[in-house]
């Protein structure tokens, strides 16, 4: 009964990720399947381009609290039942089911230079501003773009973990007059410590995995280079120039930054949650 | 509780502003796809004054989308019913045949979940190109397949691991084989977690592009997000074509969505909640 997805998976997965590993440490080229050592982390860290996708997943852990907390904020109001909140919830995570090549598209077409939200913002007398051709710009639009698109996933992560939450007590803080504010710090954000970190390490995950359709369609890599990340830096190395020893490597790299990401926000919620 | 009642509009009127701004990036572009090009060019904002469907035909005929639609329709069928076959047949196995190990594959199998397909892609198109499957339907298929069993392999274990035992002995002492249970009892009782776990398989493939990408290289074979992507540059001058093509590939999607809103949410919460 087991055996199919065994198969399935030892095979296409599990033995796939060890001679990736494998591969890392072999070279391109003239010098396929010759063992080298580290030449090809030596070099993944000499080129400026995965430089700027490193760079640039600094930058998503720095905006991780964002992603999270802009999704927590809203199902704590849905949870609370707003006027409206059950269409609140279906509208808000129909994004999260399109295609990161749908959403990269309708936003092309919203945020192009001559485009639609430009010419607006021109009426409003700010200026145009070149969302996806400034390469101080571009990776805040993409990443502005992805939460657009995922915040509803979270949401979605968020009102399943508040259905456990005990709501007695949410009533005793009642009962004592305690404020909303009050009651968001003392009793729903301390009851929900585990659904938190689920998120924080989902939203990161996230971020390192399912960008590629936002960055293929919306910039490609550019302006300059400043929108690679890791998993379209991979891509390119193996679809583009045909360096797969190089590919495994930053793969190898990707999958040791999501240890250690997942590992720190473990270890860092922990703590925090004790101290509560 | 609720929100006192002073301070309820002061958090849904932005809560209703959010709302409009996550529906109307899809609005815009619908509009959009029914509108002459002459008209987006005078004014982006109006509504389009008649449907123009011929935008629609342009896309599916002279862009080729109506090709790759049927490409995606084969490939995401075929892989859903893999995953929905093996995914349950493995989900029965590991909840309720206890055999020496099936801890110890639950667990593997859990590990796989967290191996992204970025980390695996690259010596998975080698194990696809040394087999001949690369740039075939069964070996995209196969990738998906691969990609998305151990999340479906969780979801059924979780639903049958909530199912008594009792069902599966008394079947066994009324004389039915293992296959025999699987095809009569397991498969039948398990219809909402294959449904929630179809669903979700279906949304996967059919969205993904990175993929697809990799293992159909060749220009008849594309499915339709990556015949999307390639509209950017070809209909950069018509914009409401473009629009179409995004429609087409978003519309099956939407679908879906307005009526199994609640499956999907609940295969995605159970997927987090139960891990």
């Amino acid at each position: 009964m087991v055996a199919p997805a065994v198969l399935v998976v030892a095979t296409l997965r599990l033995w796939p990720l060890l001679l990736g590993v494998n591969y890392s440490f072999t070279g391109d080229g003239a010098r396929d399947g010759v063992p080298v050592g580290l030449d090809n982390y030596a070099e993944l860290f000499d080129d400026p381009l995965f430089r700027t996708a490193l760079e640039n997943v600094g930058l998503l852990v720095l905006l991780l609290p964002v992603a999270v907390a802009v999704p927590g904020m809203l199902a704590t109001f849905i949870f609370l039942r707003v006027p409206g909140h059950r269409l609140f919830r279906s509208v808000y995570f129909f994004p999260a089911v399109l295609s990161p090549v749908i959403v990269g598209a309708i936003f092309n077409l919203l945020l192009a230079f001559d485009g639609p939200l430009n010419s607006l913002l021109e009426k409003a007398g700010i200026g145009a501003v070149d969302w996806l051709g400034d390469p101080d710009v571009a990776m805040f639009t993409v990443v502005g773009v992805h939460v657009w698109a995922t915040f509803g996933m979270a949401l979605v992560v968020f009102l399943a973990g508040f259905s456990t939450l005990d709501t007695t007590l949410l009533d005793a803080a009642r009962v004592d007059g305690a404020s909303l504010a009050r009651v968001i710090r003392h009793v729903i954000v301390p009851g929900l410590s585990r659904t938190i970190q689920f998120v924080f390490v989902t939203t990161m995950i996230g971020m390192l995995t399912s960008m590629f359709g936002l960055l293929y369609v919306m910039t490609s890599g550019g302006p300059e280079g400043s929108t690679y990340l890791p998993e379209y830096y991979i891509w390119i190395q193996q679809g583009q120039m045909n360096r797969p020893a190089l590919a495994s490597a930053a793969s190898t790299v990707l999958f040791l930054i999501m240890l250690v990401v997942g590992l720190a926000q473990i270890g860092l919620l922990r703590r925090a949650g004790r101290e509560n | 509780m609720r929100v006192p009642r002073r301070r309820r509009w002061v958090v849904a009127v932005p809560m209703a502003a959010l709302a409009l701004a996550t529906v109307y990036p899809l609005v815009f572009t619908a509009n959009v796809a029914m509108k002459s090009r002459r008209d987006y060019i005078l004014d982006r904002f109006s509504p389009a004054d008649s449907l123009r469907w011929e935008n629609i035909a342009t896309a599916w005929t002279s862009v080729g989308l109506g090709r790759y639609f049927v490409n995606s329709v084969v490939v995401v069928a075929s892989a859903v019913a893999l995953l929905l076959l093996i995914g349950s047949m493995a989900g029965f196995a590991l909840s309720h045949l206890r055999f020496r190990g099936s801890r110890a594959l639950f667990l593997c199998f859990l590990a796989a979940l967290f191996v992204p397909f970025q980390v695996v892609m690259v010596p998975l198109a080698q194990v696809m190109a040394d087999t001949g499957l690369i740039d075939t339907y069964p070996g995209l298929i196969l990738a998906y397949v691969a990609q998305f069993l151990p999340f479906s392999i969780f979801l059924m274990t979780s639903y049958y691991s909530g199912i008594p035992r009792e069902i599966v002995d008394a079947a066994r002492v009324d004389g039915n084989t293992l296959y025999g249970v699987y095809r009569r009892i397991m498969l039948p009782i398990g219809r909402p977690a294959l449904l929630s776990v179809g669903i979700l398989n279906a949304l996967f493939c059919w969205n993904d592009v990175l993929i697809s990408l990799l293992m159909m290289p060749s220009a008849e074979h594309r499915t339709l997000m990556v015949g999307v992507t390639s509209l950017r540059g070809q209909y950069s001058d018509d914009i409401p074509t473009f629009a179409s093509g995004v429609l087409i590939a978003a519309l099956p999607v939407l679908v879906i969505y307005l009526f199994f809103q609640r499956q999907i949410a609940d295969g995605i919460t159970a997927g987090a909640t139960k891990g």
